[in-house]
């Protein structure tokens, strides 16, 4: 999030000099084409050049059309491969949702098949010894079972339709925190929440909101989990624009620079994961929640220091407000303060 | 249920694929069912008519005739048998039409087993022998409460309610099940599909939801009662009305 945009450091003519280039251009691409023509036909002597204005307004009429023709195959090529990204990026969506599902339902049946298995033998009582071995494997069967739908789960998000409603997000994310502190963890975890009540409080927002609801907790379990006792969770909402802004961060372990490119995508787990139990599911259920509501997510952090990640969610098409909050939204209308 | 030979409920278990039907048959017969199994859908309805059995346990995907095509030509024959439904897709889209189509209550693989025997023992508990079940009525009444389960509208008295969609869903599931346990979990389930990280209290705003909407008050309910650390159940009395 620091540092120059990576366009800044192309090297670029200034601007005077290059709408000068722009202007000229007909008459310096004409003049190269008369050029050309004169060069490459020696033979023939060229009428035009009977007369310099004539040939100065021929050269610019040829220079404009050979431009014109120039900007529109650039702007066709243009399109052509913007089309293109975004055909190869729905297909490899498609792609990789198609492969979910298949591996969903190809290990349905073989999973559905050992738990019954395993409660036929534990039914008939387990054999001397062998009564360790058969909890182990019924845990992992459980664990492999939720990790399939948890793929499944991240699979539906990506296509079912969402519920859209008014949504007041300082009152979902004391749920947020009120779910997190059943946590045993979170109890030596300083964990605050701040929401502006000046000038305006927050706009309602329009999503769903269960699924906002697991993608916020999800960030806030992350930082618990990430972080040692003693250690702050803040949890931060700010309006950004036509944007609400949540932000989660925390004094944790942090990421280290060659695993945060890959925390966004399903199953990645950091080597700080591997001891601690999930299914590395968490984050891209984050990702896909916000992005289904038009939303944008990020990540900034420092090993041992810790981390913040930032949602983005567009305030946009209210048509109702939540009874709780209308008295909110005229105060925010009220004449007289105006927006910054 | 009592444990005797004679007492066993008879159900068919319908299942093309081998390893479960050879691991499952087996568990459900430990837990008190005589169980007969059938590998495709036209198997299935033939064992229906020979054996008229107690209840069904149909997978959704099977060779000739799958889950859904046994479900409606029974119901269409009349036979209105708890069936409960082995869904393959956890999308909501596929849990309503579960619902829709009458099957008494579904489960998404991979199941837990025992699960699959709690709700087993419930739709035949449930079961009005000869008569048609809750999942299979058009509309449902409940007091002064009213609904429309293919139009999925509901009225107090005259007034319609306003509700999300989710809480339609939950209040159909309600009304389909009334006076049973019905856990937090079960109620993720029937709304999602699957369950949240702690997501449960997803469940509570809608029953807060439906609470406001039917005027229930959560001290002394009409309707939906709490349970106590477990979940909700539905107290009034349901009927088919036609």
């Amino acid at each position: 999030m620091t540092g120059p945009a990576p366009g800044v450091l192309l090297p670029r003519a200034s601007p005077a000099r290059s709408s000068l280039l722009w202007a000229l251009a007909p008459l310096l691409a004409g003049a190269a084409l008369a050029g050309t023509l004169q060069a490459t036909l020696p033979g023939q002597r060229l009428y035009l050049f009977a007369s310099p204005g004539l040939a100065a307004g021929v050269t610019g009429m040829l220079g404009a059309a050979l431009v014109v023709v120039v900007i529109w195959v650039r702007m066709r090529t243009s399109a052509a491969t913007d089309a293109a990204l975004r055909r190869a990026a729905a297909q490899a969506t498609q792609d990789r949702l198609r492969f979910l599902m298949r591996l969903d339902h190809e290990l349905k049946n073989p999973l559905t098949a050992i738990r019954a298995g395993l409660a036929n033998v534990q039914l008939a009582g387990a054999v001397n010894g062998t009564a360790d071995a058969l909890t182990s494997v019924s845990a992992q069967t459980d664990r492999i079972a939720r990790l399939v739908s948890d793929l499944r789960k991240l699979a539906d998000l990506e296509t079912q339709p969402i519920e859209t409603a008014p949504v007041d997000v300082p009152g979902l994310l004391r749920e947020v925190t009120d779910a997190i502190g059943e946590i045993p963890a979170a109890r030596d975890r300083s964990i605050r929440v701040s929401v502006p009540q000046a000038p305006w409080p927050l706009p309602l927002l329009d999503g769903d909101r269960d699924l906002l609801f697991v993608a916020i907790q999800n960030l806030v379990a992350n930082s618990v989990k990430f972080s040692s006792p003693g250690d702050t969770v803040e949890v931060r909402a700010s309006e950004d624009g036509d944007a609400l802004l949540v932000e989660v961060a925390d004094t944790g372990a942090g990421i280290p620079p060659d695993e945060i490119g890959q925390v966004w995508q399903e199953l990645a787990r950091g080597r700080a994961a591997r001891s601690l139990p999930g299914t590395g599911i968490g984050l891209a259920l984050v990702r896909v929640i916000v992005a289904r509501h038009g939303g944008r997510t990020a990540i900034r952090s420092r090993e041992g220091q810790g981390t913040v990640v930032s949602v983005r969610l567009p305030v946009t098409g209210r048509a109702e407000t939540a009874p709780g909050v209308a008295d909110l939204r005229q105060r925010r209308d009220t004449p007289g303060k105006t927006a910054v | 249920m009592t444990g005797t030979p004679d007492s066993r409920p008879v159900v068919i278990l319908a299942d093309d694929d081998e390893a479960i039907t050879s691991n499952l048959a087996p568990f459900l017969d430990r837990s008190g069912f005589t169980v007969h199994v059938a590998s495709d859908g036209e198997a299935a309805l033939e064992l229906v008519e020979r054996l008229d059995p107690d209840g069904c346990v149909l997978d959704v995907l099977m060779p000739r005739a799958d889950g859904r095509e046994v479900l409606r030509r029974l119901r269409a024959a009349g036979r209105w048998l708890p069936v409960v439904l082995l869904t393959q897709v956890g999308e909501s889209g596929e849990r309503a039409m579960a619902l829709d189509e009458g099957a008494d209550d579904y489960l998404n693989k991979p199941f837990d087993p025992h699960e699959l025997v709690a709700r087993l023992r419930a739709v035949l508990r449930r079961a009005r022998p000869g008569r048609r079940p809750l999942s299979a009525a058009h509309t449902l009444r409940a007091g002064d409460l009213r609904m429309d389960r293919i139009a999925r509208r509901a009225w107090i008295r005259d007034a319609e309610l306003v509700l999300t969609p989710k809480a339609m869903l939950l209040l159909d599931y309600l009304l389909t099940h009334p006076d049973e346990l019905l856990t937090r979990d079960r109620l993720l389930e029937v709304l999602w599909g699957f369950d949240f990280p702690v997501g449960t209290r997803a469940v509570d705003n809608r029953i807060a939801e439906l609470r406001r909407a039917l005027g229930d008050d959560a001290a002394r309910p009409a309707w939906i009662e709490t349970v106590a650390g477990q979940g909700y159940r539905f107290v009034a009395r349901v009927d088919d009305a036609r």
